[in-house]
C-alpha cells in the first residue's frame, strides 16, 4: 500500500513535470486529486488496513499529497509567467494604440479661456452683456458725438426696429465697450470687470470679419492713473505672449477714454531689434485700445468722475491671436472657417 | 486718416538737428504714428496716420508744431503771409450763404498764366501722393498741404451768371464732377447754384466739371469755403468720393485758416503763374469760433499721469503745442486755440502734458485693489468651459459660425426675425433663431468627410415686443457618420450633462420632428435630437435651462452595509422603455436601481437591484417582490414575462 502510494506521488510529478499548458495541468490534478483521482481513491483504501498501521499511512498519504499540491502550484506559476511572456512576444509596440475619442475646442474658445484665466489671477471679474444694444449704452454713455462716423450706416449694423424713446436705436454692438455702460450703470465701483463677447461691424477683408470677439477690461477706483494701466498691460503681454515680450503706449484717440492709447508689443521674432516683420522691434496691436475712461463716461452712469477714475481697454480676441509667435494665420477669414481640415488642427 | 509729409517742406517750419528716423520716433511715441519713412533722391517721405481729433495734424505747418514741442532743441517757425493786397475793383461775384451750411468763405479773382509747376513744387506734390496738373490746381493743394485747409479753384469766366448760391442739394439733381463722374444727388449736399438753378460746386467735395480750369483758363477764382462737416460726410460716403478735401472737411478744419490759406495761395500764384490780384478779397465770416480757458490742478495732473511733474514743466509742455499756458499758483490757466477744438477738458490737456513728458517715462503699477463684485467658482463660465470639454473628450470639435443668416438659413416665418435694416450682405441679413441651419451648413461644407461630429455653443435672438430680443445661449450639434445612431447622441447629452450634475433628464417622442426626442429636465423644456436621415443627426439644447440646473454641490451617500441582491427579467410588451422601468421602480421602495441590460428580438431584458440598507434581504423578500412586478406587467402592459 505504501509503495502504491509512492507510485502515484512520482507519477503525478513526472505528469506535472511534463505538462506544457495550465490546461493539461489542470487535468493532472484532476486525475490525481478530483473526486476520483487516484490519491483520493487511494487514500480511501485506509479502512482495509489493520488499526495500527493506519496513522504511518495517514501521515504519508497526506505528506503525499502535499508534495502533488506544491508541485502543482509551483508549475502553475511558471506556466502562467510563461504565457504572459508569450504574449508580451506577441505585441508590436509600434502598432497603433486604440484612442478614445478626442475633438477640437474652437481656436477662439482656446484664447477666451487663456485671456480669461490671466485677468481672473488679477482680479479681474467676468461678465455677459447683451450682443444687441441700445444706441445709448453702444454709443450715446461712450461719449460719441452724434455725428460719429461709427453711429453711421457704414460702419455698424443696424437692427430694423423701432428705436427706443430714452435710449435710441437698435445696434448690433460694434465693440465690446457697451459693457462698461451696463457695468457702471449696475454695479458700485471698485470695479474689475472683463468682458468678452461677440462683436460686429460692416466689413469684411483680410483683416476684417463681420463678426469676431473682443475682450474688454475696466477698472474704476479712486485714485486709478496712467500707470496703473501700464502695469496691466505689460502684464497682460507677458502673460499672453511670453515673459521676454514688452509694451509700449502710445497717444491716440478713442472717444470714450481720455487719454487714449495704442499698443505696440515687441517683436517675438527680432527681439525688438528690428526685421522684416516688425516695426522697428514694434508689432502694432492693431484694433486695440485703452485709455483713462472719459470723465463725461463716468457722469454718464452716475459716477463721480472727481472721486473715481478708471481705465478701459478693449482688443480684438482674434486679432492677439494672430499675433502669437508660431501660430502663422495671415487672414482672419481664416478663423473662421469651417472645415474639418481647419478645426481639427487645433 | 493718413498723410504723407516731405521731410524738406517740414523742416521749412521746423529748426532741428535731428535725423528723420528720430523725429519719426519721438513722433509716434508722443504724438502721431509715423508709420514708415521713405527715402527719395534728397529727401525723406513720413508715412504719418493721423487720428480724426486731430485734423490740425493733416499738414505740414501742424506736424511742425508738434515736432517742436516733442523733440529736444527743436523751433517752430509760423508762416509768414504777406499783408492783404489792396485792390479796389469790388470783388464780382454776388455769393448767397446759408450760415448752416457754410462757416467762412474767403475768395479773390485772379489774373493768371497757365502752365507747369516748377520742379520744386511738383516734386513736393508728387512725394506727398499728390498728383501735378497744372501750376492753377496744384497750389490749391500745396496750400491744403501745408497748412491743412482745402481749397478750390474755378474758371472765372464759366461763373457766366456771377451768382453763387450756397444750398442743401435736392434728391434727385444730379451733377457731373471734375473726374467726369455723373453723380445723382440724394439731398442735403452742399452745393453752389448759379442762380439758373444749374450745380457748379459741390462744396468742400470735389469740383464741378462745368466750372473747373480749363487748357486755356485766363482768369480763376481762388476759393476758401469751410463747411459743415456733417453734410460733407454724408456726400462723401454715399456718392463715395473719397477726395482729401472731403477727408479733411468732413473732419472739420478751422475756419481760422482760411485768410491765411487765401493770401498764401495768392503768394504761390505770383510766384508761379504770373497771377495779378483783380479784385478786393471777400472774407464772408458768420461762425465765428470761441476760444476756450481751462484751468487745471496741479494735483490732479499728477493723479491722472501717476507721477509728480512740475507745474512749470507742464507750462512750458503747453505752451510748445500752441497753447497759451500760465501759473496759477497750483493751478494752470490754458488758452485753447481754434486749432485746437478737440481740447475741452481737464483731462484732454493732462493727456498733452503726459504724451510730451512721455509715457514711456510713466511706472507700471499693477492695481491690487479687489472688485467689489465676486464670482463664485462654479459659475456659468464654469460650466460653459467644462461642458465644452466634456464634448471635446466625446470627440466633437467645435465650430463658430456667424449669428447673422440668410433667409433660408432662420428657422420659421421670416416676419418673426430680428432683422439688420443695413446688412453687408444677403447671406449675413437676419439674426439667427436656432444654430441647426448653420451646423447643417458646415456638414454640406465637409461632405467629403464619411464621420465627424461637431457642436457649438452661441446666442439665439428672440424679437421682443419694444424691446432689445432675447438673447438665449444653446448648445447645438450635429453628429454624422453612417448608421449614425440616436441611442449615441442621447448618450453623449445624458453624460456631458450628468457631468454638470443633471440626471433627471426626461425623453419624449419629439411632437416636432417625424424621429427625434423632446427632452426635459423636469419639467422644463431643455430641447430635441432630431433624426434627419440615417446618416446624420442633430440636437439643440437651451443652454440657459442646463444652467438653471447645473450644480456643483456634493452629497455623499453612506455605504451600504449589506449586500444587494441582483436580478434580470425579460419583458414583452409594447410600452416604452421608461414606462416599464418606472412601473418596475413603483413597485418596492427596496429596488433602489432598474436598467435595460438588452435588447433581443422583441424582448427586452432589465436589470433589477434590490437593496436594504437595514439588513440582509432575503431570497423569499425578493420573490415577493418579483411577483409583484410580474403581476403589474402582465396587468398594466399585457406582458409576456420569462424569468
Amino acid at each position: 500500500m505504501e509503495e502504491e502510494l509512492i507510485g502515484i506521488k512520482n507519477a503525478a510529478l513526472s505528469f506535472i513535470l511534463e505538462a506544457e499548458d495550465l490546461r493539461s495541468l489542470e487535468e493532472t490534478k484532476l486525475q490525481f486529486l478530483g473526486k476520483r483521482g487516484k490519491l483520493t481513491l487511494a487514500i480511501k483504501e485506509v479502512t482495509k488496513l489493520a488499526i495500527d498501521k493506519r496513522p504511518a499511512f495517514g501521515i504519508l498519504a497526506n505528506e503525499v499529497k502535499q508534495t502533488i499540491e506544491e508541485a502543482l502550484e509551483e508549475k502553475g506559476k511558471s506556466l502562467s509567467n510563461a504565457r504572459k511572456t508569450n504574449l508580451l512576444e506577441k505585441i508590436d509596440v509600434t502598432n497603433p494604440g486604440i484612442k478614445p475619442a478626442l475633438g477640437h475646442l474652437h481656436l477662439v474658445t482656446q484664447a477666451i479661456e487663456e485671456i480669461t484665466e490671466i485677468f481672473e489671477k488679477i482680479g479681474f471679474i467676468k461678465v455677459k452683456y447683451p450682443e444687441v444694444e441700445w444706441d445709448w449704452y453702444a454709443f450715446e454713455a461712450l461719449n460719441f458725438p452724434p455725428n460719429h462716423p461709427a453711429r453711421d450706416d457704414w460702419e455698424t449694423f443696424f437692427i430694423d426696429e423701432k428705436p427706443h424713446p430714452k435710449y435710441g436705436p437698435m445696434v448690433l454692438t460694434p465693440h465690446t465697450s457697451s459693457g462698461q455702460i451696463r457695468e457702471m450703470t449696475t454695479n458700485k465701483p471698485p470695479i474689475k470687470m472683463l468682458n468678452i463677447a461677440k462683436c460686429y461691424r460692416r466689413q469684411s477683408d483680410v483683416s476684417h470679419v463681420p463678426m469676431f470677439h473682443q475682450f474688454e477690461g475696466l477698472a474704476v477706483d479712486t485714485n486709478l492713473s496712467i500707470a496703473n494701466l501700464k502695469g496691466v498691460l505689460d502684464y497682460f503681454v507677458k502673460s499672453y505672449f511670453g515673459k521676454d515680450r514688452v509694451s509700449r503706449i502710445r497717444p491716440y484717440h478713442f472717444e470714450f477714454t481720455e487719454p487714449s492709447f495704442e499698443v505696440d508689443v515687441s517683436c517675438g521674432v527680432c527681439k525688438g531689434k528690428g526685421c522684416k516683420l516688425c516695426k522697428e522691434g514694434w508689432l502694432e496691436m492693431g484694433g486695440a485700445g485703452m485709455g483713462m475712461v472719459h470723465p463725461n463716461v463716468l457722469k454718464n452712469c452716475g459716477i463721480d468722475s472727481n472721486k473715481y477714475s478708471g481705465f478701459a481697454f478693449g482688443w480684438g480676441v482674434e486679432r492677439v491671436l494672430m499675433m502669437k509667435d508660431g501660430i502663422k494665420l495671415d487672414d482672419v477669414r481664416t478663423i473662421y472657417s469651417d472645415r474639418m481640415e481647419f478645426l481639427e488642427q487645433f | 486718416m493718413n498723410i504723407k509729409i516731405v521731410d524738406s517742406w517740414l523742416r521749412e517750419y521746423l529748426d532741428t538737428r535731428e535725423s528723420s528716423s528720430q523725429i519719426a520716433k519721438e513722433l509716434s511715441l508722443s504724438s502721431v504714428s509715423v508709420e514708415r519713412v521713405e527715402k527719395v533722391d534728397n529727401d525723406s517721405i513720413y508715412d504719418i496716420e493721423v487720428t480724426t481729433n486731430r485734423p490740425d495734424l493733416m499738414s505740414i505747418m501742424g506736424i511742425a508744431r508738434e515736432a517742436s514741442a516733442v523733440l529736444k532743441n527743436a523751433k517752430f517757425n509760423d508762416l509768414k503771409t504777406k499783408t492783404i493786397p489792396n485792390s479796389s475793383t469790388k470783388f464780382p461775384i454776388e455769393i448767397k450763404n446759408d450760415p448752416k451750411l457754410v462757416n467762412r468763405i474767403c475768395a479773390v479773382v485772379l489774373e493768371v498764366k497757365i502752365g507747369d509747376s516748377p520742379k520744386e513744387i511738383k516734386d513736393r506734390l508728387e512725394n506727398s501722393g499728390i498728383r501735378s496738373l497744372n501750376n492753377l490746381i496744384d497750389v490749391t493743394n500745396y496750400v491744403m498741404r501745408e497748412i491743412g485747409h482745402p481749397a478750390h479753384v474755378f474758371d472765372f469766366d464759366l461763373l457766366k451768371t456771377q451768382k453763387m448760391i450756397i444750398r442743401e442739394s435736392k434728391r434727385g439733381e444730379s451733377v457731373t464732377t471734375l473726374d467726369g463722374k455723373r453723380h445723382e444727388l440724394l439731398g442735403e449736399d452742399i452745393v453752389a447754384d448759379d442762380g439758373t438753378g444749374k450745380i457748379i460746386d459741390l462744396l468742400g467735395v470735389m469740383g464741378t466739371a462745368n466750372s473747373v480750369i480749363q487748357q486755356d483758363t485766363k482768369r480763376i477764382l481762388f476759393f476758401i469755403d469751410n463747411n459743415n462737416p456733417v453734410n460733407i460726410r454724408n456726400t462723401s460716403m454715399s456718392l463715395g468720393i473719397r477726395s482729401e478735401a472731403a477727408i479733411l472737411n468732413e473732419k472739420g478744419v478751422d475756419p481760422e485758416h482760411c485768410l491765411k490759406t487765401l493770401l498764401r495761395g495768392i503768394e504761390l500764384y505770383e510766384k508761379i503763374a504770373n497771377a495779378k490780384v483783380i479784385s478786393e478779397i471777400f472774407d464772408h465770416y458768420p461762425n465765428k469760433p470761441r476760444t476756450t480757458t481751462i484751468i487745471v490742478d496741479s494735483e490732479k495732473i499728477n493723479r491722472v499721469i501717476g507721477v509728480d511733474i512740475n507745474p512749470q514743466n507742464s507750462v512750458e509742455i503747453l505752451n510748445k503745442l500752441g497753447f497759451k499756458a500760465k501759473r496759477l499758483g497750483e493751478k494752470i490757466e490754458v488758452e485753447v486755440p481754434t486749432i485746437r477744438a478737440d481740447v475741452r477738458l481737464d483731462e484732454d490737456v493732462i493727456e498733452e502734458i503726459a504724451r510730451v513728458y512721455g509715457y514711456h517715462n510713466l511706472p507700471s503699477i499693477v492695481p491690487t485693489f479687489l472688485p467689489n463684485k465676486t464670482l463664485g467658482f462654479a459659475n456659468n463660465f464654469y460650466f460653459e468651459k467644462r461642458i465644452k470639454n466634456a464634448f471635446k473628450y466625446f470627440g466633437f470639435s467645435e465650430v463658430y459660425t456667424y449669428s447673422l443668416v440668410s433667409e433660408d438659413l432662420f428657422d420659421g416665418p421670416i416676419e418673426n426675425a430680428v432683422k439688420l435694416k443695413n446688412p453687408l450682405s444677403k447671406d449675413l441679413t437676419y439674426l439667427r433663431n436656432s444654430l441647426i441651419p448653420s451646423l447643417l451648413d458646415v456638414t454640406s461644407d465637409n461632405k467629403a468627410i464619411e464621420e465627424f461630429k461637431v457642436f457649438e455653443i452661441a446666442n439665439i435672438y428672440l424679437k421682443k415686443q419694444n424691446d432689445l430680443p432675447k438673447e438665449t445661449p444653446m448648445l447645438s450639434g450635429v453628429l454624422k457618420k453612417k448608421h449614425a445612431s440616436f441611442y449615441e447622441v442621447k448618450g453623449v447629452i445624458e453624460q456631458a450633462l450628468n457631468d454638470l450634475g443633471i440626471k433627471n433628464l426626461i425623453f419624449k417622442k419629439s411632437q416636432k420632428s417625424s424621429i427625434g426626442a423632446s427632452i426635459y429636465i423636469d419639467k422644463d423644456y431643455l430641447g430635441e435630437i432630431e433624426v434627419l436621415d440615417t446618416n446624420i443627426i442633430d440636437f439643440e439644447l437651451n443652454f440657459e435651462i442646463i444652467l438653471k440646473h447645473a450644480t456643483n454641490s456634493k452629497v455623499f451617500k453612506p455605504f451600504a452595509k449589506f449586500p444587494p441582491i441582483i436580478e434580470d427579467i425579460s419583458v414583452i410588451c409594447d410600452a416604452q422603455t421608461q414606462e416599464v422601468v418606472n412601473t418596475i421602480k413603483n413597485q418596492d421602495e427596496k429596488i433602489v436601481d432598474v436598467t435595460l441590460k438588452d435588447t433581443y428580438k422583441e424582448s427586452r431584458t432589465f436589470h433589477i437591484v434590490y437593496q436594504d440598507f437595514e439588513k440582509n434581504l432575503t431570497k423569499e423578500e425578493v420573490a415577493k417582490i418579483r411577483e409583484k412586478i410580474v403581476s403589474v406587467l402582465k396587468k398594466t402592459f399585457n406582458a409576456t414575462i420569462k424569468e
